[in-house]
């Protein structure tokens, strides 16, 4: 890897904030010359990192740009293969394209696309994704389940648990799980995620799980039609969150999750995922691709539906659009 | 090829869940019959050339017997519409493709998109066909055979239950 001195120099920097660390013992812990990391400071400073160089003293970090670089979540992550690789991109169409293509290369389990920006960030049926610059979490995760193509649909309800406890665990929102994966902060969506597939009858090729948070975005980011129905983690806790910490935060979740599936199945996520849906009890209307669905949303089937109990009897949902009022 | 363990297992749930009364599926010979009513799932190896292996296609006539009296339920027209795509259907030499899941079919990546195929395309192996969508997965379903596409069986935005056929292709 030919980065790795300078993801090496940059993690022994973040230790030591805000101490001073010399030269000489830089160069030890990183392994190479002092010549060399003069010249990776130079770079990191290039990159709007700042680094105080104190005769005697040596180099301490003064200043770290918000970027979501792996450099800058190698430090955080607690992970054994989440985010073990990562490709990252400065601006992107959309991190979910890169993903297929990654995927299709042969990326490993646990491969993350990130992207600070996405300009044509998908959503759900060639919808778009509203994703500006250094304002939020744009990912792709790659999956590899060994799961038959069936089951796959019940990742898309893992990932929303494993989102949410990671947003949970960093800010201490109130935020809950719309069906089938929306997170909502008082009722207002603050994350989507998006899964796409490709497989045959018998097989799962690959799986891409596309997360979209907005964490410090404001309103004045967005048009006008989105400011009713979207919020972010900033707006709601009145603070600036640190990305890096964030997504080092939900990859350690998700993976979580996801190995407490492969071991266990589909019950302990369903159970996590009922406690954290707000609309269980309530009077719902599911929009469906047939019709308008009218009742009081119960609980998960076995795959994943939510039934909804109606005057016809329970009827189980597997696509739809979820509208309900807080009453 | 025989059913695997976990795919009967999948099957039976799947079909506890669905309103689904009775299940057939023909699989390269193995046939599985899943009934709701006894709870019972029974296994049989390669079957006499009877009962076509049209599993969940739309109600077909049990028996070639005809009826005195014309179809009672159906609009004329309507049962006319179905009459060409069960033929097709039943015709063996035709390559199902189907839904391995149950979900909703999309013929086209977005609605204003054109469709993925239609009838007289040309397809191959990793020719995506549609997309079966449930709790907002995405799963582009693959033709997995080359040829050409004969007919499209189900509507764009219906829902699809699981081993369903959703495309009939020629084979070449």
């Amino acid at each position: 890897m030919a980065s790795s001195i300078r993801d090496e120099l940059l993690k022994v920097l973040i230790e030591h904030q805000p101490h001073f660390l010399s030269g000489e013992e830089i160069s030890r812990r990183v392994g190479c010359s002092r010549a060399a990391i003069w010249k990776h400071i130079e770079e990191l400073r290039h990159e709007g990192y700042e680094i105080e160089a104190k005769p005697r003293n040596g180099y301490r970090l003064v200043y770290r740009p918000d970027r979501v670089a792996p450099e800058e979540l190698a430090p955080h992550l607690q992970t054994k293969r989440f985010g073990r690789h990562i490709r990252y991109e400065y601006s992107t169409p959309s991190t979910q394209t890169l993903a297929h293509q990654w995927a299709r290369e042969g990326a490993p389990e646990g491969a993350v696309v990130i992207a600070e920006e996405q300009v044509q960030g998908k959503g759900r049926m060639g919808r778009t994704w509203h994703s500006p610059p250094q304002t939020g979490v744009w990912m792709s995760l790659i999956l590899r389940p060994p799961i038959s193509l069936a089951e796959a649909s019940q990742l898309t309800l893992l990932a929303s648990v494993g989102v949410q406890q990671g947003i949970k665990r960093v800010t201490g929102l109130p935020i809950q799980i719309k069906w089938p994966n929306d997170l909502l902060i008082h009722g207002k969506k603050v994350c989507g995620i998006l899964t796409e597939l490709r497989g045959e009858q018998d097989q799962i090729h690959y799986m891409i799980i596309g997360i979209g948070i907005n964490v410090n975005t404001t309103s004045e980011h967005w048009p006008e039609e989105l400011k009713k129905i979207a919020t972010s983690l900033a707006i709601e806790s009145g603070g600036h969150l640190h990305r890096a910490t964030l997504i080092a935060a939900i990859l350690k979740e998700l993976e979580e999750v996801y190995q407490e599936y492969l071991n266990s199945g589909f019950r302990v996520i369903k159970s996590k995922w009922e406690q954290a849906a707000g609309m269980l009890g309530k009077t719902i209307t599911a929009r469906t691709p047939q019709g308008l669905i009218t009742g009081v949303a119960e609980r998960l089937n076995e795959s994943g539906a939510l039934l909804i109990r109606t005057d016809q009897g329970v009827i189980p949902v597997y696509s739809a659009d979820i509208d309900w009022k807080e009453i | 090829m025989a059913f695997k363990m976990h795919e009967i297992r999948e099957l039976i749930r799947l079909i506890d869940e669905s309103q689904i009364e009775e299940f057939k599926i023909d699989n390269e010979g193995a046939k599985l019959v899943i009934k709701k009513a006894t709870g019972r799932a029974t296994l049989v190896t390669p079957a006499p050339e009877t009962a076509p292996a049209a599993a969940l296609t739309p109600a077909p006539a049990a028996e070639p017997v005809k009826p005195a009296a014309p179809a009672p339920q159906a609009a004329p027209q309507e049962a006319k519409a179905e009459a060409p795509a069960q033929d097709a259907a039943l015709d063996e030499t035709l390559h199902k493709i189907v839904s391995p899941m149950v979900g909703t079919f999309y013929r086209a990546p977005a609605p204003d998109a054109d469709p993925y195929v239609k009838e007289g395309d040309r397809v191959d192996e990793k020719t995506v066909v549609c997309i079966v969508e449930a709790m907002k997965l995405m799963n582009e379903i693959e033709a997995e055979v080359r040829g050409t596409i004969v007919k499209v069986l189900v509507e764009n935005g219906q829902l699809v239950e699981y081993g369903q056929p959703l495309f009939l292709v020629k084979t070449d």
